[in-house]
C-alpha cells in the first residue's frame, strides 16, 4: 500500500504540499486547527514579486523565490484546470517608486544584478512613470519597473487548492483543535493527537503550521525560532481611481485586484499572536495612501484585516527533514513570501518525501539554528 | 577590584556609554531588530533618511519599532551621490524632527558604494556651518580623515572595507595612522564581517564601531549583536591594557645551559 502522509496546518503551504504529495502517490490527510486558509494565507495580498522582495543580493533565498516565480504560471494553470476555478493570476508588473533623488542609486545597484536573471527590469524616468501610472503623486521622480511581476487572489487560490486536494483524494479535516501529541520513530511511523479530531497515524508527517511553528519546538530536538509578525492590510473602493501596477514604496504597497478593490498593505507589527486590526495601523496605511495616490486622500478603506506572518531568525524559511527523525518534514517560516513560495516548497517537500537529497545547498535546513547546541552534547 | 573602565565617549557634547552604533536596515523582522538592538547595548542608531516617513516620524515603518527607547538618531544620507544631495537630505531630516546629527554618506559608484572623498569633504564643510553634528563616512585615507576633522566633523568614520562586504579591516596600517593623528573620535564604519574584525579595529585604537549588515544578515542577528558588543568592549580593554610584544620564541632565556635543542636562528627577542 502507498505510504501515508499527515500534513499539519491547512494554510497555503500545507495545502500545496498535500496536493503535491497526493500527485506523487502518497495517501494524504491534512489536519487544520481551525479553518483552511483562515490565517496568513487568506490575508495575503497575493503578490509574486521575487525582485521587489529581494533588493540586496542574489542569495539562496532570492533563488528560491525566483524558482518559485518561474514555476507559478504552469502551477496555477494546473490548479485552475483541475479545480475548475480561477485564481486571478495577473501579470500587472511592478513599480518601485522613487520619491527622493537618493532612491535612484540603490535602484541602479539593484537593477545591475537583477537584470541578469532572465526577467527584464528597467529604470523609468518621471515622464515614463507618469505614462504607466498616471494617478501617482507628482512627488514621484522615477521608478524601477519590473513588467513580469504578478499577483494572484490569495483567498481564491486557497479555495482552489482545497478543491484540487479533495479531487485527488486528500482528506481535509478542519476544526481539528490543538495538537497534544506528536511522536515519531523510524519503525513506528508518526502518531498525532488533536483535541477535536482524535489520534492519527501515518508513515510521515509534514508540519506546515505557519506562525505557530515555534510552539511545536518541544516535539523536536531542534531550536525553532519562528515568530509571528502581524500584517495589517486594507482595501479601498477601486472606482475612486486607477492603480495599474503593483506599486511599492518604503512605507506601503498597493495592488489593484480583479474584483475592483485596491489593496494596500501592510504593517509589520510585533504583537505576538494578536491578530486584531488597530486604528493606528490602518490610519498609517490610509494617510500614506493619500500621499502616494492623491485620489485616495480622505477616503476610508472599505475593509481592513490582518494576518500573522511566520518569521524566522534569519528571514529564510525552514524546509527539510528533522535530522534523526526523517519521518518528520518541516515547511514553515515563509514570512512575507509564502504565497510566492508555495510551488517551490511543495516541490521540495515532494522530493523529500521521495527521499531525494535536499536542495539549495541545504540553505533552508531546519536544524540550522540548533547546530552549535548539538555539538556541545555527548558526541 | 573595579574592572569597569572609566572610559566616557563624547561626541558632539553627548556622553555615551556604548561605543557601538547600529544600522537598522535589512533585519529579517522588526522583532529580530528589537532584540538585536537590545543585545547590542547601543545608544546610537542610524537609518537612511530616504526611507523614512518624514511627514510622520511616529508612523514610520522602522522608527515605530525603535521609538521611546532613548536612542540618539544618526540619520544618514545614503543614496546621495554628491554634496548638494547630502545637504538637502540633512536639512530634510532636521526639519522633520530627526535631530541635528547626520552621517554623511555619499557614494558615486553603484557597485562598490565607496564614498566619494571630495563630495564628502564638501558636504561636511557645509553641514558643519549649518550647525549639524556631522559624522562623515569616508575611505580610510589618513590625510582625508584629517581634513574631515579640520572641517569640523564631530567624529570621522573610515570604512574598514567597502560597505556590506564583510572583508574586515583591509588596511590596518592606515587605520593605525588615522587614530594616531585624530583629535576627534574615530568610528570604524563599513566592512566589518564578524566579531574578530571589531576587536582588531578597537585594538588598533578605534574609538567605536558602526555595524549593520554583519548583524542584520548574520544567521542569528541577536547573537551577533551581543558578540560584537562584547568585542567592542574586549578590544577597547585590550587596547587600554597594552599587549605584550610579539616574539618569535616562547622563552626569552639567554641561558644556553639546560636547553633541549640547539638552534641556528638569528632572531632574538622581539
Ligand atoms: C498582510 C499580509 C500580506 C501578505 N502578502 C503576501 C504577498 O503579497 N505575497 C506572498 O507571497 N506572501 C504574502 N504574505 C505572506 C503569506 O501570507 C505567508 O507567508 C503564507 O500565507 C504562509 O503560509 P502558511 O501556510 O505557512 O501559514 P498560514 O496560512 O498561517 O497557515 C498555517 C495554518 O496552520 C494552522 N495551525 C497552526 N498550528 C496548528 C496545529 N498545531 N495543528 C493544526 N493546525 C495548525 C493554522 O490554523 C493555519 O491555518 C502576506 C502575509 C500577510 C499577513
Amino acid at each position: 500500500m502507498a505510504e501515508s502522509v499527515l500534513v499539519i496546518g491547512g494554510g497555503i503551504i500545507g495545502l500545496s504540499c498535500a496536493w503535491e504529495a497526493a500527485k506523487r502517490g502518497f495517501r494524504v490527510t491534512i489536519l487544520e486547527k481551525d479553518t483552511f486558509g483562515g490565517q496568513a494565507s487568506g490575508a495575503a495580498a497575493g503578490m509574486l514579486a521575487p525582485f521587489s522582495e529581494n533588493t540586496e543580493s542574489p542569495d539562496p533565498f532570492f533563488r528560491l523565490c525566483l524558482d518559485s516565480f518561474f514555476l507559478y504560471p504552469s502551477w496555477v494553470h494546473e490548479v485552475e484546470e483541475a479545480s475548475g476555478r480561477r485564481v486571478e493570476l495577473c501579470r500587472s508588473g511592478s513599480l518601485n517608486v522613487a520619491f527622493h533623488e537618493a532612491d535612484l542609486l540603490p535602484m541602479h545597484t539593484r537593477l545591475a544584478w537583477q537584470q541578469t536573471y532572465g526577467v527584464p527590469c528597467e529604470m523609468l524616468s518621471e515622464l515614463e512613470l507618469r505614462r504607466l501610472e498616471p494617478e501617482l503623486s507628482q512627488q514621484a521622480i522615477g521608478a524601477l519597473y519590473c513588467p513580469g511581476e504578478s499577483h494572484v487572489f490569495a483567498p481564491l487560490l486557497v479555495d482552489a487548492l482545497m478543491e484540487v486536494c479533495s479531487k485527488v483524494g486528500v482528506r481535509l479535516i478542519p476544526h481539528a483543535g490543538q495538537l497534544t501529541k506528536l511522536e515519531a520513530g523510524a519503525s513506528s511511523g508518526v502518531s498525532v493527537t488533536m483535541t477535536d479530531a482524535g489520534s492519527w497515524h501515518a508513515d510521515r508527517v509534514v508540519v506546515c503550521t505557519g506562525a505557530w511553528s515555534g510552539l511545536l519546538e518541544k516535539w523536536f530536538p531542534l531550536t525553532l525560532p519562528v515568530h509571528p509578525i502581524r500584517g495589517q492590510i486594507c482595501s479601498f473602493d477601486g472606482t475612486l481611481g486607477d492603480i495599474r501596477h503593483m506599486v511599492f514604496s518604503s512605507q506601503a504597497y498597493w495592488v489593484g485586484k480583479n474584483d475592483g478593490s485596491l489593496v494596500c498593505g501592510a504593517s509589520e507589527d510585533v504583537a505576538g499572536f494578536d491578530r486584531s486590526v488597530t486604528e493606528r495601523g490602518i490610519n498609517r496605511l490610509t494617510k500614506w495612501s493619500g500621499r502616494v495616490f492623491p485620489f485616495l486622500q480622505g477616503s476610508p478603506p472599505q475593509r481592513s484585516w490582518a494576518g500573522l506572518r511566520p518569521a524566522t531568525r534569519d528571514g529564510w524559511p525552514l524546509i527539510g527533514c528533522v535530522p534523526g527523525i526523517t519521518e518528520v518534514i518541516l515547511a514553515s517560516g515563509h514570512y512575507r513570501n509564502g504565497i510566492l513560495l508555495s510551488p517551490v516548497t511543495a516541490a521540495m517537500v515532494g522530493d523529500l518525501l521521495e527521499g531525494k537529497a535536499e536542495s539549495y545547498n541545504n540553505a533552508f535546513r531546519v536544524d540550522r539554528f540548533s547546530r552549535t547546541a548539538e555539538r556541545t552534547g555527548s558526541g | 577590584m573595579n574592572t569597569r573602565l572609566n572610559d566616557p565617549f563624547v561626541i558632539g557634547g553627548h556622553t555615551l556609554q556604548s561605543r557601538f552604533f547600529l544600522g537598522t536596515g535589512r533585519f529579517p523582522s522588526p522583532a529580530v531588530l528589537q532584540q538585536a538592538l537590545e543585545a547590542s547595548g547601543t545608544q546610537v542608531i542610524t537609518f537612511a533618511v530616504r526611507r523614512i516617513n518624514l511627514d510622520d516620524l511616529a508612523d514610520d515603518n522602522v522608527l515605530q519599532h525603535v521609538a521611546n527607547r532613548g536612542f540618539v538618531y544618526l540619520p544618514n544620507t545614503s543614496g546621495a551621490s554628491n554634496a548638494d544631495e547630502a545637504v538637502r537630505i540633512a536639512r530634510l531630516a532636521r526639519s522633520a524632527g530627526l535631530g541635528n546629527w547626520i552621517k554623511v554618506e555619499i557614494s558615486a559608484h553603484h557597485r562598490t558604494l565607496l564614498p566619494d572623498p571630495i563630495e564628502t569633504l564638501r558636504a561636511t564643510e557645509r553641514l558643519v556651518k549649518e550647525q549639524f553634528i556631522v559624522l562623515p563616512y569616508t575611505s580610510d585615507d589618513p590625510v582625508l580623515c584629517h581634513r574631515l576633522e579640520e572641517a569640523g566633523a564631530a567624529a570621522v568614520m573610515p570604512g574598514g572595507a567597502p560597505i556590506g562586504t564583510g572583508l574586515g579591516i583591509l588596511n590596518p596600517y592606515n587605520l593605525g595612522l588615522i587614530v594616531e593623528e585624530a583629535r576627534v573620535p574615530i568610528i570604524v564604519d563599513a566592512g566589518i564581517g564578524s566579531a574578530q574584525d571589531v576587536v582588531q579595529a578597537m585594538e588598533l585604537g578605534a574609538d567605536g564601531i558602526l555595524a549593520n549588515t554583519p548583524i542584520a544578515k548574520a544567521q542569528d542577528p541577536v547573537f551577533m549583536a551581543l558578540a560584537m558588543k562584547l568585542a567592542v568592549e574586549a578590544g577597547r580593554l585590550s587596547r587600554r591594557a597594552g599587549r605584550i610584544p610579539k616574539k618569535r620564541y616562547a622563552s626569552a632565556s639567554s641561558e644556553l645551559k639546560g636547553r633541549l635543542f640547539e638552534f641556528a636562528g638569528t632572531e632574538g627577542e622581539g
